[in-house]
């Protein structure tokens, strides 16, 4: 079946199960599904229900989508989301984000956690990204266009929302939460980057590197969403004097500092309460 | 399949003095070639077609400037979902059917502060960022070595002697410059742009390097032209725009004609 009628059959399996058609979507990285605790939950919907949806095997993430309200605002909330490491096809990956998209969301909120290759960047604390590298080696929109979904080269010179960043960063600031801005590296994965390959990135401009989050972007700007995204810094990726690394300590941190991603999103979403009537 | 391809090549052209790619946009040379013959890529075994804007689908063969050309009309890129094989299918063909030298151009974003929308530069190197190469797989010998050189991908001698000859026409010297691949298509972000001038790429594009590490490979002689139509993401405080490449592109396309023309005629 070819990828536009998938995603057309998912999003009718959605229609029929939820009343709402939420205008922001959030994406839940690695351990932060402590961000889901701040909703009212109106209904929960299993990936493996949904025609079509892949299943995610990552640890830490859980394979469903919630929607709910937060703050009065109907949101839909994706809790585990699918990585190019796993296997998945880049289509796969970011096959929500096209279901979101025909479902009628606007801004499409992202989280992660990332390893912090700023000298400064200490664990535990938020990073508004302000901007992207693509080392993944792929691209979600390869092959023919789908022209209703958006353009063959879409511009992404404002990738993620410069008034979003802006917004949330005034958010950030009347929190006491210690908060970072950078650019976020995506790789491949799924082994850790080697101290060599963190000097590398470090030289060439990224301030932390994750696994995730960049085929979504690229999708959401194509298809005209907003994006606001927030790592979680979880570990020092500091090339000198490098510790061994687990999938445990990250999502340790993870939710710690989900704590607060949490309360900046909150904020956000007060402040553009208004555009989303 | 190439030899079913050579052959029907074979029965509609004779010699060719000098083959060109055209980028996106630059189409236009096929309108200067004299005596032309028309093959569309659907009666070509082998070749795919191309999808992409600004781009015709066909290959003309005839005399421009009293030389013998072979234009490829519309090209193949890895955006369009094709592999990188599919992607440089006719440089192989082109080597079968006896072409020595190949000219492949380009639209591309401007990383170099110095350069401006509309300007021509030659390739003189190339960064390959697709994370991916058309020679994968097991290599025939016969075609090409396992290992092919690449420490001049493209040619220094044909560029200093294409530089004077366009310099004693036309008063005019382009400059040259490191051409980035990027696999798209979303075009770059600011930060990916930095990262390129960090890394000492000077322009950047979606297409020209498989051909170039293929025409390498099979030991063409090569020259590659990147036409500036705009500058990459971050440089100015505007989006990207694919209308606008293909109108900067279509802009310059006279002197882009009178300099190849020059090439052809004096250095082919």
């Amino acid at each position: 079946m070819d990828y536009v009628q998938m995603v057309k059959e998912s999003v009718e399996f959605l229609k029929s199960r939820v009343k709402v058609s939420p205008k922001i979507a959030i994406v839940l990285g690695s351990g932060l599904s402590v961000i889901k605790e701040s909703l009212d939950v109106e209904a929960k919907v299993k990936y493996s229900e949904i025609p079509h949806f892949p299943i995610s095997t990552a640890p830490g993430h859980a394979g469903e989508m919630i929607f709910g309200k937060w703050n009065d605002v109907d949101v839909v909330l994706m809790n585990g989301r699918f990585h190019f490491y796993e296997g998945y096809s880049m289509k796969e990956v970011t096959m929500a984000i096209r279901v979101f998209q025909i479902m009628g969301v606007r801004y499409l909120f992202l989280t992660n956690a990332a390893g912090g290759l700023n000298h400064a960047f200490e664990p535990g604390h938020p990073m508004i990204i302000t901007d992207h590298i693509n080392f993944m080696g792929d691209n979600p929109l390869i092959g023919k266009n789908i022209d209703e979904w958006g353009v063959r080269f879409p511009d992404m010179s404002d990738a993620y929302n410069s008034k979003l960043v802006s917004i949330a960063e005034e958010v950030a600031k009347g929190l006491p939460v210690e908060y970072y801005k950078g650019v976020y590296v995506a790789v491949a994965g799924p082994s850790f980057e080697t101290p060599a390959e963190l000097k590398m990135f470090r030289y060439l401009g990224a301030d932390a590197v994750g696994m995730s989050t960049v085929p979504e972007v690229i999708v959401a700007n194509h298809g005209g969403i907003k994006v606001l995204a927030i790592s979680a810094i979880t570990d020092r990726a500091i090339p000198e004097g490098l510790e061994p690394l687990t999938a445990e300590q990250v999502l340790q941190v993870a939710e710690k500092t989900g704590i607060q991603i949490a309360k900046i999103f909150e904020g956000v979403i007060k402040e553009i309460k208004e555009e989303l009537k | 399949m190439t030899e079913e391809t050579v052959r029907v090549l074979k029965s509609k052209i004779g010699d060719v003095d000098v083959a060109i790619v055209l980028g996106s946009g630059l189409g236009k040379l096929a309108n200067e070639v004299e005596e032309a013959v028309h093959i569309p890529y659907s009666e070509i075994p082998g070749f795919l077609r191309s999808t992409a804007p600004g781009h015709a689908g066909e290959l003309v063969y005839g005399v421009i400037n009293g030389k013998h050309v072979l234009l490829m009309n519309g090209r193949f890129h890895m955006y369009e979902g094709y592999s990188p094989k599919d992607v440089v299918y006719p440089i192989e063909v082109m080597k079968m059917i006896g072409v020595k030298k190949l000219i492949v151009t380009n639209a591309a974003g401007g990383i170099k502060l110095s350069f401006v929308p509309g300007q021509l530069v030659f390739i003189k190197d190339i960064i390959n960022f697709s994370f991916r190469n058309p020679l994968i797989g097991k290599n025939d010998e016969k075609i090409g070595p396992r290992f092919p050189d690449m420490s001049q991908p493209l040619s220094y001698e044909w560029i200093e002697k294409a530089n004077a000859a366009i310099y004693e026409k036309m008063k005019q010297k382009l400059e040259t410059g490191t051409y980035a691949l990027m696999l798209g298509p979303s075009y770059e972000t600011p930060a990916e742009i930095k990262m390129l001038r960090k890394l000492g790429a000077d322009m950047v594009g979606m297409s020209t390097v498989p051909e170039i590490i293929k025409a390498n490979h099979v030991g063409l002689e090569i020259m590659g032209i990147s036409c500036i139509t705009n500058m990459a993401a971050g440089v100015l405080k505007q989006p990207l725009s694919e209308k606008e490449v293909i109108e900067v592109a279509n802009s310059v396309s006279s002197n882009f004609i009178s300099i190849v023309k020059t090439i052809i005629e004096r250095t082919c």
